[in-house]
């Protein structure tokens, strides 16, 4: 007991000293009419949040580069200030409320509602434009965070809709759904899945759970070699790195239908891991693929990523991060100024052209839903293959 | 079907279970230490096993056997710089002291390899599936079962046979008293510590090798896995966390399996609640252990 009291009054001050921190830098905000744009990050370099923030980062720190080669926006250079948000939800609004005390004009909030949010609701707080590379929560948009606030991926009922309905044009018609219930993200997106399958008259057999970090799914294999009909395919919905645990214990204890699920299994990781024995045969929706097949724009990209990093990028979260600033800096232009009630109108009225494909945000009434086609990719021979951009016919109300 | 399959995956798990639980205790039973970056030495191996098998041309069964062996010389590092000079301090200064390793090293793999998780090559034969009385299981898993047997084997021979394993029997009974017949207080140290760093790599071995992927977070689960085991089957001795992983073992697949659909979200729920019954009725666990007394020097 004495020594959970301990550890509890170190973490207390650890805590303290955080807040401590961020009260001290409560400074007037600095003028933001400098010589340069500052746009603020408070994407997390480190903990369970970081395989996708850090890539966008990359991405995003390349497309400043790209900007201010081509001569900045509104004729000024940009500026990109990071501050690791830790994946911790309570740093990352510190760290956007510092951002935006440094001058920042607009917020990229990390990947996901949790995480994210608070650098949004900082970013609203403020007057700014709030934007995540790639949170897929049907919450990440105006409804929840406030009119100035977007998010670059499509949301989960879209991701969800797209393979219910492309596992079904297959033939498909059974599935057995394995779903983490570790983070909301995983949560969603079965439901969705699960709603559009039923809708077009799928068969789900079973609706079963999954714990990230359990590290065991022998359980989930004995009860689907119990079923009396086998699933014409089983979707799971989880994420890295026991993702690659479950798809690798269900084939190699034979069962070998086709495995479906959303864009955390976009991940080079799995790909390796899974390995030409059982990289086959998995389906997948993401946000964009790492070729010219999917976007002729992406050669370019990937020739100047390259030049920047030393190495080809090696994960599709890149991307969104890139186009996030890409966005911004549109959003600048067609405002005129740097006014965040200015960007959002400029954001909600323009049809993007991105590298994850073209984006249109509904108004701010209607929750800036985005409009937006899922990339359908297929695993074979452990090596990732482009089949197509796909717009659902239908998408389950968030 | 599934009789023969649940037996199978019983009995690999809860020899995982078991083997990580024996290499926490180890180092409790003398020290008294809680050891939280135990699964860091769990990650070493993981991270060894990748560089070696993916950057170098070493056959897989060199790398395997360079992963446990660097596994369990961090372990008796850790030992050295930072256990060592504090250990005659509190023991809540060891038990910072052991999350500050622990999160040194996390953070060492997040900077210097990358924060998502990297794949790690093993050989086909690992992941190939075989049937064993009608159940279709990898080869891993009977690896796994006899790879425990052939330990616990050894570890037995040693604790009951040589000088140095009745020595810390000894320590881990009466460590004043041990020290008082000339046995050196860090020599027995070192060598629980190295013993459950060998641990760790073993189990690493088959614990990455499920999903042939390995980051810097992948010691939590473990780590937690041992707590538990340990807590049902007692943290005094060697015995108890062996009976306590394979319980555990049994417990996880019994409620996943037994539990109708309904009630299966609430599973894990169901197992603490079972940890917390035997916290209230048992607290020694499954298996007591001796007289033991506060660790002193």
């Amino acid at each position: 007991m004495k020594r959970i009291a301990l550890l509890l009054s170190i973490a207390l001050v650890g805590a303290l000293a955080l807040t401590g921190c961020a009260a001290k830098t409560d400074k007037p905000a600095a003028s933001t009419s400098g010589d340069k744009i500052k746009i603020g990050a408070a994407l997390c370099q480190t903990g369970i949040q970081a395989p996708l923030d850090e890539p966008a980062l990359r991405g995003a720190q390349l497309a400043v580069d790209v900007l201010n080669a081509k001569g900045g926006i509104l004729g000024k250079q940009v500026e990109l200030i990071n501050m690791d948000g830790k994946s911790d939800p309570v740093t990352v609004g510190n760290v956007a409320k510092q951002e935006i005390q440094q001058g920042a004009v607009a917020i990229i909030a990390p990947s996901d509602f949790d995480f994210g949010g608070p650098a949004s609701r900082e970013a609203q707080t403020a007057g700014l434009v709030g934007i995540s590379p790639c949170a897929s929560s049907p919450l990440y948009g105006s409804a929840a965070l406030g009119d100035k606030q977007f998010t670059m991926s499509m949301w989960n009922t879209t991701m969800g809709a797209a393979t219910a309905e492309y596992a079904y044009k297959q033939g498909w018609k059974s599935t057995y759904v394995i779903t983490d219930d570790f983070i909301d993200y995983t949560k969603s997106l079965s439901k969705y899945f699960i709603i559009r399958f039923k809708e077009l008259g799928g068969n789900v057999l079973f609706e079963d759970t999954y714990t990230q970090g359990q590290g065991d799914v022998s359980a989930q294999v004995a009860r689907i070699k119990a079923l009396k009909t086998k699933p014409d395919f089983i979707y799971i919905s989880s994420y890295m790195p026991d993702l690659a645990l479950m798809i690798r214990t269900l084939r190699e204890s034979g069962i070998d239908v086709p495995v479906v699920g959303g864009d955390s299994y976009d991940d080079p990781g799995l790909f390796e891991a899974l390995g030409t024995k059982y990289g086959n045969n998995i389906i997948f929706d993401t946000h964009g693929f790492l070729s010219d097949a999917a976007n002729p724009a992406y050669g370019e990209f990937a020739a100047a990523y390259e030049k920047k990093f030393g190495t080809p990028p090696d994960a599709v979260w890149v991307m969104p991060g890139y186009d996030a600033v890409m966005v911004l800096a549109q959003a600048m232009e067609k405002a005129g100024s740097t006014d965040g009630a200015a960007m959002a109108k400029a954001m909600e009225t323009t049809t993007f052209d991105l590298l994850t494909g073209t984006l249109k945000w509904s108004d701010a009434a209607s929750g800036h839903e985005p409009n937006k086609a899922a990339a359908m990719v297929q695993l074979k021979d452990g090596k990732p293959e482009f089949i197509g951009w796909v717009t659902p016919d239908k998408i389950p109300a968030p | 079907m599934i009789g023969s399959e649940f037996i199978i995956n019983t009995l690999s798990l809860g020899s995982l279970y078991a083997l990580i639980a024996l290499g926490l205790v180890f180092v409790y039973g003398i020290l008294k230490l809680v050891n939280f970056a135990y699964g860091e030495y769990l990650m070493v191996a993981g991270y060894t096993l990748y560089v070696l098998g993916t950057f170098t041309p070493i056959p897989w069964w060199l790398t395997m056997i360079l992963a446990v062996a660097l596994a369990a010389f961090v372990s008796y590092l850790t030992e050295l710089i930072a256990f060592r000079p504090v250990r005659t301090k509190s023991l809540d200064a060891m038990l910072v002291t052991s999350f500050a390793v622990s999160v040194l090293l996390q953070n060492a793999a997040l900077l210097f390899v990358s924060p998502r998780s990297r794949a790690v090559p093993f050989p086909p034969a690992f992941s190939e599936s075989v049937t064993v009385f009608g159940a279709t299981t990898p080869v891993r898993n009977i690896l796994t079962i006899v790879t425990t047997v052939i330990l616990l084997v050894a570890l037995t021979l040693l604790m009951k046979y040589t000088v140095l394993g009745i020595a810390m029997r000894a320590a881990a009974d009466k460590f004043t008293t041990t020290r008082l017949m000339g046995v050196p207080a860090n020599l027995v140290i070192s060598v629980a510590f190295i013993l459950s760093g060998l641990l760790a790599g073993v189990v690493s071995i088959f614990w990455v090798g499920r999903s042939a992927s390995v980051d810097p977070l992948i010691g939590f689960a473990p780590l937690l896995i041992a707590f538990i085991a340990t807590v049902i089957g007692g943290m005094h001795s060697l015995q108890g966390a062996v009976v306590g992983g394979y319980v555990y073992g049994l417990l996880f697949n019994a409620l996943s399996i037994m539990l109708p659909a309904s009630l299966i979200n609430y599973r894990d729920a169901f197992m603490f609640a079972i940890v917390i019954l035997f916290l209230l009725l048992r607290p020694e666990g499954l298996i007591r252990g001796g007289y033991t007394e506060e660790r002193v020097g």
